[in-house]
């Protein structure tokens, strides 16, 4: 009996052993301090590693490795070599806090995180007793960022986003456009709000708006039959690229509409979601807004890109990028600062003059610390075998 | 003669508690500015005292009762809603403004109240149709109205955002009224304290009550308990709503501890420690029929929880430990399958820890182990 046991334990730790490896084993954190005496730049990162948001942690941990890299490889900050304490919050609130209090109680006062709005709001008041710079590289939520505190970010805010896209619809002509959305997301919802506020204020009349459970359901027919009722030509449906591929594109398709799809962020990664086998025409007029465009050939943004494939053989996700441009948006502040020490860091962060000069553009922060910058509206254009995204304007200021 | 014995008892841990609850007030005091102590070990006792609330009330169902519950966390939600929201009204009626003196103790203690009071009420109310059930049918239902309670409060129009009656619906409460902060977490760490020790107690007194002896007759025999004159389904309600309760109160001292709220936390798709099948995980792993029992093993599951993802240890471990530790879920499930094989019935089994029998059960426990040793030897012997 004893002996079935033993070896069952031995075959449950094989197992997980093997899982183990067939993960990638993450790069321990960048090793500085060749040919300098000084203490390494510690900056924390507080992202989704596992859990139902494992793609967006990914893409952040991906982007600041790399820009930690080229940064030691260039001589580091001021001289000195920065390293990265990475941890992971599960997309959890909870263990987001817990992540943030076990960084700071190691000493760390720059940290990078996190990546919804749900947790990074979990820890924005703390940072703020703690007095920590907190610089996320994705969170859209308005109420996030406010004056006067240690919170920044290096991406728009959804009332940007969801009002380029109604401009975009007023632009090409579109009088009455509909919504699908989901009333139970921060994410979809504050994208409605800001999608239909603007819509009021261009005279662009929202005929219909259908909302779903949750973001996750997978049938979408009965809220596009209703849009093709409405007789709608144009409709604006922000949910995350996991139903974007699979269901909502292809369900409005076969439920008789024609028109144009808008949707925003949540987007990127789709073409890697499509179902094998359906008609990939379909996703012919989508357009969805990002923060930045991989296929740019701006030479900021193609060197990232080439640098990027040649570490880890895939396209980075917006999330990479701005991962990427929060480490480089922290080196320019350092410099400016002449110190890592956070409460100085965060003086230079708040200077709304300093321009930043990054792969989602080049921008300076508002009184907020939230950036001032365009978003890249780009479209799938599908011949029937695969999808591509193709750029279509890139927006800088709301008309 | 045993009357006295009993109230000894009583008598000997409320003298310890108070020792221990002093002597921890002391150390507060010293170290409470302190970085570590203030941003590590005080987040982690709150953490602590809301999981072992959580675990025992699930064992008075689970373990006394012997009805399987996957929806434990439904009721916490509700807890932790109403007291953030009730909180949050106070503040904007402007009851409070600052997180100090007694209307505020006063506001904190009324909102615990108030969610356990609630989330009882939703608890009679699924408990009455669900208790028809029994085994896997009830484990479903169970399981169903977790999903229930996180979908009405996503599309309650007044858990928006900011809060009562700001905003729609949404699947985060960013602003909550007690969410305390670091410094506000360490002042009263009291309450977090003071509030599981008095749930721990009324759990215990429910349990050597004449209604834990009732249901603990349900669960060896539900023909012959009511055989013998018992109501079970009376009983059954009962102490579904008494357990709900406490969930509700667990919940309360979770909108203690973080200052925003979100619905998937409570989901039962949540990947981290704080989702009904992990309470049901903690229960098991202590022991069903044990409260000492859930006590420990929600401390020994948060401290792995803990210590795999921020403990400063595991970066001394070797690069192939480390690549297991990146996915917390498989450490959890090594730990419950190394419990399940070598200790089926949990940590604890049946088994009480109490100071005043400490010395006997120990003697006997050595006895035993001494006997069994004498008879394997035996056998070796013989055969």
């Amino acid at each position: 009996m004893k002996k079935w046991k033993l070896l069952s334990m031995l075959l449950v730790i094989c197992m997980v052993f093997s899982l183990a490896a067939c993960g990638d084993s993450a790069a321990p954190a960048a090793e500085g301090g060749e040919g300098s005496s000084d203490e390494p730049i510690v900056i924390g990162v507080i992202s989704p590693n596992t859990g139902a948001l494992a793609a967006y942690g990914n893409g952040i941990v991906t982007g600041v490795d790399l820009a930690v890299e080229e940064i030691n490889a260039a001589g580091g900050i001021l001289g000195r070599p920065v390293e990265v304490i990475k941890t992971d919050d599960q997309s959890d609130p909870t263990e987001c806090l817990n992540a943030f209090n076990s960084l700071v109680s190691q000493g760390v006062g720059l940290i990078i995180g996190s990546a919804t709005s749900g947790c990074t709001s979990a820890i924005t008041d703390a940072a703020n007793e703690e007095e920590v710079c907190l610089l996320s590289p994705t969170a859209t939520a308005d109420s996030i960022t406010t004056e006067d505190d240690y919170i920044f970010r290096a991406c728009y805010a959804d009332s940007f986003q969801g009002a380029i896209a109604a401009a975009y619809a007023k632009q090409a002509g579109y009088e009455k456009v509909g919504v699908v959305y989901c009333a139970a997301d921060v994410y979809s919802k504050g994208l409605f709000d800001s999608f239909s506020s603007a819509c009021a204020e261009y005279g662009v009349e929202v005929v219909a708006s259908e909302s779903t459970a949750s973001l996750d359901v997978q049938d979408y027919t009965n809220q596009f039959t209703s849009m093709v009722t409405a007789g709608v030509d144009f409709v604006y449906a922000p949910f995350y690229y996991d139903v974007i591929g699979p269901y909502v594109v292809p369900q409005a398709r076969a439920a008789g509409y024609t028109g144009v799809i808008m949707g925003a962020d949540g987007y990127d990664t789709t073409p890697d979601y499509v179902v094998e086998g359906a008609d990939l025409t379909a996703f012919n007029d989508v357009y969805w807004t990002n923060h930045y465009d991989p296929s740019d050939t701006s030479e900021k943004v193609s060197s990232f890109v080439s640098a990027y494939e040649a570490k880890y053989g895939s396209i980075p996700s917006a999330f990479g990028a701005t991962g990427y441009d929060c480490v480089y948006m922290y080196k320019a502040a350092i410099e400016a600062a002449g110190t890592d020490e956070s409460s100085a860091v965060r003086d230079a962060l708040a200077d709304t003059s300093a321009v930043y000069e990054c792969v989602t553009g080049t921008f300076s922060l508002d009184e907020s610390g939230t950036p001032v910058k365009g978003a890249a509206i780009i479209s799938f254009v599908s011949d029937g075998s695969a999808v591509t995204s193709k750029l279509v304007d890139v927006v800088t200021e709301l008309p | 003669m045993k009357k006295n014995k009993t109230g000894f008892g009583y008598l000997l841990n409320t003298i310890v508690i108070i020792l221990l609850f002093t002597a921890f007030q002391i150390i507060t005091g010293i170290f409470g500015s302190q970085g570590s102590f203030k941003l590590v070990v005080v987040p982690c006792l709150w953490q602590c005292c809301y999981l072992i609330i959580l675990a025992a009330s699930l064992n008075l169902v689970l373990g006394f009762l012997g009805q399987l519950s996957l929806g434990h966390c439904g009721f916490m939600a509700i807890g932790a809603y109403t007291a953030a929201l009730l909180s949050l009204a106070c503040e904007r009626a402007e009851l409070f403004t600052k997180k100090e003196g007694a209307v505020f103790i006063l506001i904190l203690f009324g909102c615990i109240i108030a969610a356990g009071l609630l989330s009882a009420l939703v608890g009679l109310l699924v408990g009455v149709p669900a208790l028809r059930l029994k085994g896997d049918y009830l484990a479903i239902i169970t399981l169903g109205f977790g999903m229930i309670i996180v979908n009405i409060i996503n599309n309650l129009p007044f858990c928006g955002q900011d809060g009562l009656a700001q905003g729609s619906a949404a699947a985060s409460l960013y602003k909550n009224g007690l969410g305390f902060g670091s410094k506000d977490k360490v002042a009263y760490i009291w309450v977090a304290l003071l509030v599981t020790i008095l749930c721990l107690t009324l759990m215990f007194m429910f349990i050597r009550s004449k209604y834990g002896r009732a249901i603990k007759a349900i669960r060896d025999d539900e023909i012959a308990a009511s055989a013998s004159g018992i109501n079970t389904s009376y009983y059954k309600v009962f102490t579904f709503a008494y357990s709900a309760f406490f969930a509700g109160i667990a919940g309360a001292l979770y909108a203690c501890a973080n200052a925003t709220l979100s619905t998937s936390s409570f989901a039962f798709t949540n990947g981290g420690i704080l989702n009904s099948t992990f309470v049901v995980v903690m229960v098991v792993l202590g022991g069903m029929g044990s409260i000492t029992g859930s006590v420990v093993a929600a401390v020994i599951m948060f401290l792995v929880n803990y210590q795999i993802k921020n403990g400063a240890w595991v970066t001394a471990l070797s690069a192939s430990v480390q690549g297991v530790f990146e996915y917390p879920m498989l450490v959890y499930a090594i730990v419950l399958i190394v419990v399940i094989l070598f200790r089926p019935k949990g940590i604890f089994g049946t088994y009480e820890f109490s100071l005043m029998n400490l010395r006997r059960d120990v003697k006997a426990s050595l006895a035993r182990k001494s006997a069994e040793r004498a008879e394997r030897k035996g056998a070796k012997s013989h055969g």
